[in-house]
């Protein structure tokens, strides 16, 4: 069986509304950089870069062409994988895990200040079946949420939970969008986005980069460095068609979890993880997602929430950066989550740093209402 | 440690100017022909890297989460790989390294495109410039391909009769290609006689729009060798990039020229290395470029190291390149005679591999294959991929 990848640094930037005063270009070098720095390594050791990003939002055909060599690819071994930013990680592992590369720089961006980011999902569907529906993002996660709820009897409350909780979270976190917190009054009286979710109930648009170094297992240890480990990832794919997924469970997610933790070992995930980090594009998203990651039983994620299990202080933090909730950099999502788990257990989350986590959990996910997903286990 | 992994199946549609098929079905045609020759079926098939360049030509986005159900990937492991026109050689790639990482055994790798679904394929090719400054002067890859040659006329006086004769072999190579788009006996004089589209590229220096699906299946070791009695063992591979600014990849402090692709023989370098060829030109006996205009197949082959540099127009005159030459290049007729953008570097990881496998078609084949190479290149002739294929792994 295959070995593990070592997480040696990471380049995150400060996550906002708009970014109108920094190019892409110089966003992607500058965490780019950050990364290397946070390594204490240069360009120059790195034999592979793996970039993950979207065409469509960065308004180009073929963005890499200008962004590979910001993203430190000048003369590099580069490769680009065109789903949420987590994914670079998944195939710079591969690299990795195949003997073939030692050091690799992982890179993915999101502006989504610039571009109309509605028609770009709305065009991600086929133009006979679905695209007149004029479904985009929004009014198809409300599709998974409707499903959910009706499948639970969930009330509005429970969802509200957990945007409050996770903007609580997200007050704490200085790279944050959003800043504020919010109550549960608030984030019911928030207009409707599309029935059952409510402006609140959807993750903001934002602009961000983030990048990290992978190393191999002999590289990192050749290094002397103390590193964070990646243990175990899976990933996997649901049908494109809503009508044949059951909306209100992530079958994708599980089959992704399970790979994960049977690469890493993992089997009791409840009581294994200490913090997770996952992709809550709607409050609805974070309690499938508790579901799908074995979290809890089926229809039971509303207790984890009633009970505080995964507030930043009960026993298991879910999103303790504030998740997508606060800040939503959309196709570098997972790449973000997957930094601050980082973060988490390498000690430098700062002021939202949950103590003495050993191991962490991470989910990204892809295409519409979650149709990929992929999971990530981080230990010490 | 890296584990062996294989190439067993290949699969591809007929290429042409339009298919009534969307793209979904494309990629299930090509995918079926893999497995089938790979003696697979979906169910075998533990991931699937899916092979999607720009999806402005089709006007859907994402196309790849449209075919998960229709290439057997519901449920499994999937990613899309996008490099521009080195897509097909990096998904090959991916799909490489998922076997080759020690994690899966049987991995499909498969795209379709429909390059002439848009308007006008150059319009869309116009937008992966900045959009402040190359944009408006009307850049495209065809202007892109003509300042290469101009390049290259200027540092090795290339002719224009030199590059229509890269025109006539590779249209005569592609009549021996059941799935190539244009093929047919043309002359020196019918190039050159042929439209200019931006001088010095003429009508037939210049690769078709087409539309078409590509797929291999990549196999472990102990899978490939139950289910294949001769695998093409994927015995190296390598992409490099450079800048995206033209002018950036030659002269002043530059360390290429944009006349020679450089970056190529810097993957080449690696890739042989990984394959264990210290000769290229003796021990290779096919290569099947991307060469989607003339001009380049003048670069690559100097890049592969089969001749030296500035050698390749005089050697062109000759049958070097030939089928019966010293190394047969793209004896399927090359990305020259296809270009289904999404899956054409694939085709050529697909062809190379046809070779090895001993599977092309009687008058395709060339004899005693021990080593082929398929190479890929992308965006502003910035991202070169390559791959050894061989028929015994090192």
């Amino acid at each position: 069986m295959a070995g593990k990848v070592a997480i040696l640094g990471v380049g995150m930037s400060k996550v906002d509304g708009a970014k109108k005063d920094t190019k892409l270009d110089d966003l992607i070098f500058e965490v780019a950089s950050k990364a290397l720095m946070d390594a204490s390594l240069t360009r120059k050791d790195m034999d592979g870069v793996v970039i993950a990003a979207c065409d469509e939002i960065d308004g180009r055909c073929i963005s890499s062409m200008l962004e590979a060599a910001p993203a430190g690819s000048y003369l590099k071994d580069e490769i680009k994988v065109t789903d949420d930013g987590a994914y670079g990680v998944i195939l710079a592992s591969l690299r990795i895990l195949s003997g073939l590369f030692d050091l690799s720089l992982v890179v993915s961006w999101c502006k989504m200040s610039e571009s109309p980011v509605s028609d770009v999902m709305r065009m991600r569907w086929d133009p006979f079946y679905h695209r007149d529906l004029g479904m985009n993002h929004i009014t198809s996660m409300a599709l998974m949420a409707s499903s959910y709820r009706n499948k639970y009897g969930i009330t509005d409350d429970i969802p509200a939970r957990v945007v409050v909780k996770n903007r609580k979270n997200g007050v704490k976190n200085e790279k944050a969008h959003l800043q504020t917190p919010i109550t549960l009054k608030e984030v019911n009286a928030s207009p409707i986005a599309s029935w059952p979710l409510r402006t609140l109930d959807c993750a903001p648009e934002s602009d961000g980069a983030c990048a990290l170094v992978l190393a191999s297992e002999k590289k990192a240890k050749a290094l002397g460095a103390n590193p964070i480990w990646l243990t175990g990832f899976g990933w996997a794919i649901d049908s494109y068609y809503l009508g044949e997924r059951t909306l209100y469970e992530s079958t994708s997610l599980k089959i992704a979890a399970e790979h994960a933790y049977k690469m890493a070992k993992i089997q009791h995930p409840f009581k294994e993880i200490d913090v997770a980090e996952i992709s809550d594009f709607s409050s609805y998203h974070e309690l499938i997602a508790y579901e799908g990651l074995g979290l809890c039983n089926p229809g039971k994620a509303k207790d984890l929430i009633e009970k505080g299990v995964t507030e930043k202080d009960g026993k298991l933090p879910v999103n303790p950066s504030g998740g997508l909730l606060s800040s939503n950099p959309f196709t570098a999502a997972g790449l973000f989550r997957f930094a601050e788990a980082y973060m988490q257990l390498a000690e430098k989350a700062g002021s939202h740093q949950i103590p003495d986590s050993q191991k962490a959990l991470v989910q990204a996910s892809t295409g519409f209402c979650a149709q990929g997903n992929a999971v990530f286990v981080l230990s010490k | 440690m890296k584990r062996n992994a294989a190439i067993i199946g290949v699969g591809q549609t007929p290429y042409l100017s339009r298919h009534n098929y969307m793209i979904p079905e494309l990629s299930q045609q090509a995918a079926l022909q893999a497995l089938d020759m790979a003696c697979m079926t979906m169910d075998d098939i533990d991931a699937v890297v899916y092979s999607m360049a720009p999806s402005e030509f089709l006007g859907v986005n994402d196309p790849d989460k449209w075919c998960v159900d229709s290439v057997g990937s519901r449920n499994k492991p999937f990613m899309r790989i996008h490099t521009g026109g080195a897509t097909g050689g990096s998904a090959a790639q991916a799909g490489f390294f998922h076997v080759a990482s020690g994690l899966y055994d049987a991995v499909l790798v498969v795209g379709a495109d429909k390059v002439r679904e848009c308007k006008d394929s150059q319009q869309v090719l116009n937008t992966i410039w900045d959009p402040m400054y190359e944009r408006q002067f009307g850049l495209n890859t065809i202007v892109m391909a003509a300042l290469q040659a101009v390049r290259r006329i200027y540092r090795y006086k290339t002719t224009e009769e030199q590059m229509a004769r890269v025109a006539v072999r590779n249209w005569k190579n592609a009549l021996n290609n059941p799935v190539a788009h244009l093929k047919g006996n043309i002359t020196v004089d019918d190039v050159m006689k042929s439209p200019y589209y931006c001088w010095p590229i003429k009508k037939y220096d210049t690769c078709p729009s087409s539309a078409g699906g590509a797929a291999i299946v990549i196999a472990s070791e102990k899978k490939a060798k139950k289910l294949s009695t001769q695998p093409a063992w994927i015995k190296g591979c390598s992409e490099v990039a450079n800048t995206v600014f033209m002018g950036d990849q030659m002269g002043g402090a530059a360390e290429m020229d944009y006349a020679d692709w450089d970056e190529l023989a810097i993957a080449a370098k690696e890739a042989y290395r990984q394959a264990g060829i210290t000769n290229p030109l003796k021990e290779i006996q096919v290569a099947d470029v991307y060469a989607p205009f003339t001009v380049c197949e003048l670069s690559i082959v100097e890049a592969l190291g089969f001749c030296r540099k500035g050698e390749s127009e005089k050697l062109n005159e000759t049958n070097f390149f030939d089928m019966d030459g010293e190394i047969a290049v793209s004896p399927s007729g090359g990305s020259l005679c296809t270009n289904a953008i999404a899956v054409t570097a694939l085709a050529r990881v697909c062809d190379a591999a046809l070779q090895v496998l001993g599977k092309a078609k009687p008058t395709m084949q060339v004899k005693n294959v021990r080593n082929a190479v398929a190479t890929g290149i992308g965006g502003s002739f910035q991202f070169h991929t390559l791959m050894v294929l061989g028929s015994d792994h090192n």
